[in-house]
């Protein structure tokens, strides 16, 4: 297998405090790769530094190719997809314009010949991402129109429009119920399943848990474990660190019962 | 050494005029979180209240009681603004505010203009006019007074702002609005005091400055684009270096004046090179903004309002050819005025068309789009004057030295946005139109630079065409069809430029540009094609005035006009091409004023006055403008007709419960 992204060292400081420190991350071809850490571990911006949108030091490798020197646009451009916790929407467009200005990169040739003919509407990435979160029916409406979960559920269709190398989700089921939040997850893993490789953060410690193939688990901007869902959730030092008095929940789904505790917990 | 002395000396008094503006514009600031580019307008009122009231012209009363009653006017204007203006915004986009901040500038110049004309007033000095001697040179002592004056007031402000309740209130509402009102703090109450006290500052200055300034409806106002300057080398927040800033750029100017007697100093046609002390107003904008961050303070409000929605055309072509037929049989049916103002009508659209791209669009305001016209415009007349080189060729060149400039402005609207981009863009406006277009090499100066008719394989299209029309007088209708093609070719185009991927794309760095840049948008690169676009749309209306006036002035492109037509533009409706077109027909000499005039005797002035009025209701009632109004009334009847006959319900196609909103973590 290949690595689609590879970070060595990475590191990202605010003024004095290491928010990420020389994190090693590594997601190889189709597969899904959970980040995971308590709040203010530096998830978010260890994403950020991957897409470009925070400055950073260390290497950040595409397909092989570095990137570290591009800006954010360019990095989105060759394949880094991603989405925000607060779904940071185009309000001034409809859901599927959202989709569509994400998705196509007309040259200046194809946008002198819209200006004559009847503009593009639609693609066919535009809608299978729409139907992949089960929002084609919401294409023509603005996100202003749509509840919260539904908004985010626009910025992952969004990402997911872009066809990209990889896909890095930022807490995409928050703001979901239960019952949403394990159908997303049905959906990404199959996603996945189809060949998309993917980043994952989210709280939803069962989502998490019961869809990805790697896990890595951040503590004050520091990697302090990595491994198959399995052998993280045993690990003692996530235990300690992330989980805390979730722990004995945690027994509980090794028994197959579904934990939500660390949601709650966060929060 | 002694003149420069004395020129440093003299400078003290414009030094604290600009002073005086900026420690208001910074109290506004402050206070409301709106910038005031009515501040100088302020001062004007003030100084025509006081002239009025001293020299006849309302009564003959005495300094004392005339200077009461202007300060009780003063604080009333204060009030008024406040309550009319700035309060009912108080929760807009910052950009909102400015533009509202610029209706009340155009209703304090026009009703000046329609009381008391245009000429320059004799404004009566109150400062005593003894001379003093300090090291061999005579320097009059009001310069010494105004100066103290203006000192004593910032320490005063300093002083009210760091021990009092009040102070204190102030200053943690303008750091953060919302928990000032949990703490009880009415930011309504803060913000009517500093804004009166702003209008006091500003008016005071206005009527003891009269000794180093004019009393017109121009060089007072435009008196707040070096206090802008001040202000934001005081970062919006310090009143002692906004103040200290206004009066050394006062003494630089009036050192300006002393090196512009020299022999050395670059002269154009005889006299001293034009317009060098509002390029420096300038160059210290672009370095306060540059060097000292490009974010102004901002403020934690309490909402965030968006700018107006841009709907999409749903047909293009059949409006367009209907406009077309009407107004081509127009042209030639309608008597000469009427024509004349009809093609006036259409050039104003192209303008407001420019700032639908721009400002609608891409959600930056810019002012001197209009001065980007003028560039094209002077560009074919020197075209013609120096090189021989005529239509065709001309326009095409002129738009393209426009294009070169709204590039250059673009570039620097890469690091400025909103509120800062429309300063710069003003001090732009300002140093272009009184460097560039003044100046008689460049530019054409006061009496106008010629230009020749166009005429292209032996037909003329000018206005001096053959083919005169029903009533046979000019201008010609040939030239009406020129220009009735370009506009619709334009609106055309801005219209499908909204529909397009490019128009989707400039509506996604207008929304949100850091998700842009997630959606490989090249938030920069869209930001300058959409200003060269604009500049080039400028750049056409540009040449087509120049045709039609057939010659070129740099009066007609003065920032004055300038914020007049983004009034216009605001009220018509800066997100669409329909409201583009209601800009030109209200614009100045268009159609619609132009009726009023003949029919009721209602002069261009109260258009200017009316402008500014429907400008301030438009940003209340209709942000979206008189077309914008339309569209939305239109729509609303169509969902009613939807809702009459219900299609299935979307959301039991998915299966399963839509989402509930989400608690954000």
């Amino acid at each position: 297998m290949s690595a689609v992204l590879e970070t060595s060292k990475l590191s990202v400081r605010f003024g004095g405090v290491h928010a990420v420190n020389e994190v090693d991350l590594r997601v190889e071809e189709g597969q899904l790769v959970g980040l995971i850490g308590p709040n203010g571990a530096g998830k978010t911006t260890c994403i950020d530094a991957i897409t470009g949108f925070v400055r950073s030091t260390g290497e950040v490798r595409l397909d092989g190719e570095d990137v570290t020197r591009l800006s954010a646009h360019q990095r989105a451009r060759r394949g880094l997809g991603r989405t925000w916790q607060a779904s940071e929407l185009f309000d001034d467009l409809t859901v599927r314009e959202n989709l569509l200005v994400a998705a196509r990169r007309p040259s200046l040739w194809g946008v002198a010949k819209e200006l004559f003919g009847a503009p593009v509407t639609k693609t066919e990435a535009t809608e299978r991402a729409l139907e992949l979160v089960d929002l084609a029916w919401a294409g023509d409406m603005r996100p202003t129109d749509l509840s919260q979960g539904q908004r985010k559920l626009v910025g992952v269709a969004r990402a997911i429009a872009m066809q990209p190398r990889l896909l890095l989700l930022d807490e995409p089921a928050a703001g979901l119920d239960t019952h949403e939040s394990e159908d997303l997850g049905r959906r990404l893993r199959s996603l996945v399943d189809g060949g998309q490789s993917m980043l994952l953060i989210d709280h939803d410690m069962g989502l998490v848990m019961s869809i990805c193939d790697h896990i890595y688990v951040l503590e004050f901007g520091k990697l302090i474990a990595h491994g198959p869902p399995d052998v993280v959730r045993r690990d003692p030092k996530v235990i300690k660190a992330y989980l805390g008095s979730a722990a004995a929940e945690l027994a509980d789904e090794v028994d197959g019962e579904p934990a939500r505790a660390a949601d709650g917990g966060e929060r | 050494m002694r003149e420069i002395l004395l020129f440093a000396l003299l400078g003290l008094g414009s030094g604290a005029l600009i002073a005086g503006i900026a420690v208001a514009i910074v109290l506004m600031y402050r206070g409301s979180g709106i910038i005031n580019l009515a501040t100088g307008g302020i001062s004007m009122l003030s100084g025509y209240c006081f002239w009025s009231l001293r020299e006849g012209e309302i009564a003959s009363m005495g300094t004392v009681p005339a200077l009461l009653v202007t300060l009780v006017f003063t604080l009333l204007v204060g009030v008024a603004m406040e309550l009319v203006a700035f309060r009912p915004l108080r929760n807009a986009a910052p950009l909102a505010k400015l533009v509202a901040s610029l209706g009340v500038l155009l209703i304090a110049q026009a009703s000046m203009l329609l009381a008391f004309g245009s000429t320059q007033k004799p404004q009566p000095s109150i400062l005593p006019s003894d001379v003093v001697t300090i090291f061999d040179v005579n320097v009059p002592v009001d310069r010494f007074i105004l100066v103290g004056i203006i000192i004593a007031i910032t320490i005063g402000l300093v002083a009210l702002y760091r021990y009092t309740r009040f102070g204190l209130a102030t200053r943690a509402a303008s750091e953060n609005e919302v928990s000032a009102l949990l703490a009880g703090l009415s930011a309504n109450q803060l913000s009517m005091v500093n804004t009166v006290l702003a209008a006091l500052v500003a008016g005071s200055i206005g009527v003891l400055a009269a000794s180093v300034t004019q009393l017109d409806t121009v060089s007072l106002p435009l008196q707040v684009v070096p206090a802008l300057a001040a202000a934001l080398l005081a970062r919006l927040t310090s009143f002692a270096i906004a103040c200290a800033a206004g009066i050394g750029i006062g003494i630089i100017n009036s050192l300006i004046d002393y090196l512009s007697t020299q022999s050395w100093w670059p002269t154009d046609h005889g006299v001293p090179m034009p317009g060098t002390k509002e390029l420096l107003a300038f160059l210290i904008i672009v370095a306060a903004m540059f060097l000292r961050g490009a974010r102004l303070p901002s403020r934690g409000e309490l909402v965030e309002q968006r700018l107006p929605e841009v709907p999409k055309a749903t047909k293009i072509l059949q409006p367009a050819i209907i406009l077309t037929i009407v107004c081509a049989v127009a042209l030639v049916v309608l008597p000469y005025d009427f024509r004349q103002a009809l093609i006036n009508s259409m050039i104003g659209t192209v303008m407001a068309l420019s700032l639908v791209v721009i400002t609608g669009f891409v959600g930056q305001i810019s002012v001197v789009q209009l001065a980007l016209a003028g560039v094209a415009g002077f560009t074919v007349s020197h075209m013609a004057v120096d090189f021989g080189i005529e239509f065709p060729l001309a326009p095409i060149i002129g738009a393209a030295v426009a294009v070169l400039f709204g590039a250059a402005i673009g570039v620097s609207a890469l690091r400025v946005r909103g509120v800062s981009l429309a300063v710069v863009t003003l001090g732009a406006a300002v140093a272009i139109s009184n460097f560039g277009f003044v100046n008689r090499t460049w530019g054409g100066g006061d009496t106008g630079s010629p230009v020749p008719q166009p005429e292209i394989f032996g037909i003329d299209l000018g206005t001096e065409a053959g083919f005169r029309g029903i009533d046979g007088n000019l201008p010609s209708p040939v030239f009406g069809w020129m220009v009735l093609v370009v506009t619709v070719l334009l609106c055309m185009f801005v219209a499908s430029l909204r529909r397009g991927s490019f128009g989707q794309r400039m509506l996604a760095v207008r929304s949100n540009e850091r998700a842009s840049a997630a959606a490989a948008i090249d938030v920069r690169h869209v930001k300058l094609v959409a200003f060269s676009v604009s500049a080039f749309i400028a750049g056409v209306a540009g040449t087509l005035y120049a045709y039609n006036f057939g010659s070129v002035s740099a009066d007609r492109f003065g920032p004055v006009t300038a914020l007049a037509l983004i009034a216009f533009a605001y009220a018509g409706g800066i997100t669409l091409v329909s409201g583009a077109i209601f800009a030109g027909l209200i614009s100045t000499q268009a159609l619609l004023p132009h009726m009023l005039d003949k029919w009721l005797g209602i002069e261009g002035n109260w258009f200017l006055l009316f402008g500014g009025v429907i400008l301030i209701f438009t940003l209340l009632q209709h942000p979206e403008g008189v077309a914008g109004a339309f569209y939305k009334s239109r729509e609303q009847r169509r969902a009613r007709r939807a809702a009459a006959a219900p299609p299935a319900p979307p959301a039991a196609s998915s299966g399963r419960p839509v989402a509930t909103v989400g608690v954000d973590s």
